[in-house]
């Protein structure tokens, strides 16, 4: 082939465009070696299409090349290419994720171990205000009753049909005392035992009512369940009666006084 | 930027083939933006057309010893290494060559009925260098060049022979070259 033929032809512009077959391809880069003049026109029409692609450039965004040299940089040397060894790198964002949700983990982890430690104090301290509470409430429980006792008690000494009757020690206990509110318009009677000695274990304190001479039962007398105190307490109910003795009998009582007497009082 | 220092392209790939990061710099500051126009002609979405850019430039990093000098310059083995590389992307991402050559088609008609529109265009710095050209020159240098058809695609897509995609195309160089 003449050297203007291959020239003409248009092959040599396919060459620079990528265009030719394997075999095109060969034979063009044999001409360029044998040819100065192929070798001149290949030249020219590359610089063409060179001026060309200038002519119509683009400015791509800056963050590409800094990207591109990242990308480079951590690439294995050309020695470690030739033994085919691969290497995976880590891109540098990943390397930024990694570390930045290590920072959240740990972050977590002592936010978690603090609220943990206060979380503990709190249900520690919830649970004393808790008992705290309990006991308070018993403790106005027990206040209550008391302030219940105490303004029946308050109410039999208050009442306007009240009578009091003071019972006084006698022989067997100079210094014991009780006394008696019998309520004129019910006959209702109320005991106040809370000056008479403690009775001794198997013993128990009995009211007497004397009618017309003789002692009749006027029921036994009771410690308040808490505090073993003695309270005023009510007693069976007399239409009249001249006096009143309180004897320290066996447990239960005796239906006529058979122990010593303590106090008596007349109305 | 480095202004100072200017290389040859003999000295750049020397350079290049010793692996010399900044010489490698340099070569991206200086054709880049050409590259990038090309690939943008081919691509219309932007981040891709930039990731393709960056792929093309890091393969060119690594594949330089491949690149010989006797065989053509440096620019046509970049510009040939990139196109191939934009093709691969757009087929391996369903960019179906037939919706290619319907919309070619009617480019084709345009062309032919001389109703060729630059405002179409949006690469008007090409498109001014292309519009020189006569209707049936541009239809093959933008098949060839933009849509990675091969000399045959093209004799089937215009209907000419094989010979004939050759001549028009180096015509069309051949008033390029005029224009330059």
């Amino acid at each position: 082939m003449e050297v203007q033929e291959i020239i003409s032809s248009g092959i040599l512009e396919t060459y620079v465009l990528g265009l030719t077959s394997a075999e095109d391809t060969a034979r063009v880069q044999v001409w360029i070696k044998q040819y100065p003049e192929v070798a001149a026109e290949i030249n020219e029409i590359e610089e063409a299409m060179e001026k060309l692609a200038m002519a119509q450039a683009v400015e791509p965004n800056a963050a590409v090349k800094s990207k591109i040299l990242n990308s480079i940089s951590i690439k294995p040397d050309t020695s470690v290419k030739e033994n085919n060894t691969k290497i995976y790198s880590i891109s540098p964002v990943w390397k930024w994720v990694a570390a930045a949700s290590i920072i959240l983990l740990l972050g977590s982890v002592i936010f978690n171990y603090v609220y943990y430690n206060k979380y503990q104090t709190v249900n520690y301290e919830n649970a004393l205000t808790r008992q705290q509470l309990q006991n308070q409430d018993s403790q106005l429980a027990q206040l209550n009753s008391q302030l219940d006792m105490l303004n029946h008690n308050m109410s039999v000494v208050q009442s306007k049909y009240s009578e009091p009757v003071s019972l006084h020690g006698m022989d067997v206990a100079p210094n014991a005392a009780a006394k008696i509110f019998w309520m004129k318009n019910t006959g209702e009677v109320y005991l106040d035992p809370s000056n008479l000695p403690d009775a001794p274990a198997g013993k128990q304190y009995q009211l007497w009512a004397i009618v017309d001479g003789k002692p009749e039962d006027a029921g036994m007398i009771v410690k308040t369940k808490k505090g073993e105190q003695y309270q005023i307490q009510k007693m069976k109910s007399f239409g009249n009666a001249q006096a009143f003795a309180v004897t320290l009998e066996t447990e239960g009582g005796n239906p006529t006084p058979k122990g010593a007497m303590y106090v008596m009082g007349k109305m | 930027m480095q202004q100072a220092i200017k290389y040859s392209e003999e000295e750049l790939i020397l350079l290049l083939k010793k692996q010399d990061t900044s010489a490698f710099s340099y070569l991206y500051d200086n054709y880049s933006a050409a590259i990038f126009g090309v690939i943008t002609r081919m691509v219309e979405e932007h981040h891709l057309a930039e990731d393709i850019l960056q792929e093309a430039f890091v393969k060119i990093w690594n594949n330089f010893n491949q690149y010989d000098s006797s065989k053509g310059r440096l620019f046509t083995w970049m510009i040939n290494l990139t196109r191939n590389l934009t093709i691969d992307t757009l087929r391996s991402k369903g960019f179906k060559k037939q919706q290619k050559i319907s919309q070619d088609e009617k480019s084709v008609i345009n062309y032919q009925d001389g109703g060729f529109n630059t405002a179409k265009f949006d690469t008007i710095g090409l498109r001014k260098q292309l519009a020189i050209l006569k209707p049936e020159q541009q239809i093959v240098i933008e098949l060839a060049y933009f849509n990675g058809y091969t000399q045959e695609e093209i004799a089937k897509e215009i209907g000419i022979p094989i010979g004939t995609v050759k001549t028009r195309i180096r015509s069309a160089i051949l008033e390029l070259r005029k224009l330059m």
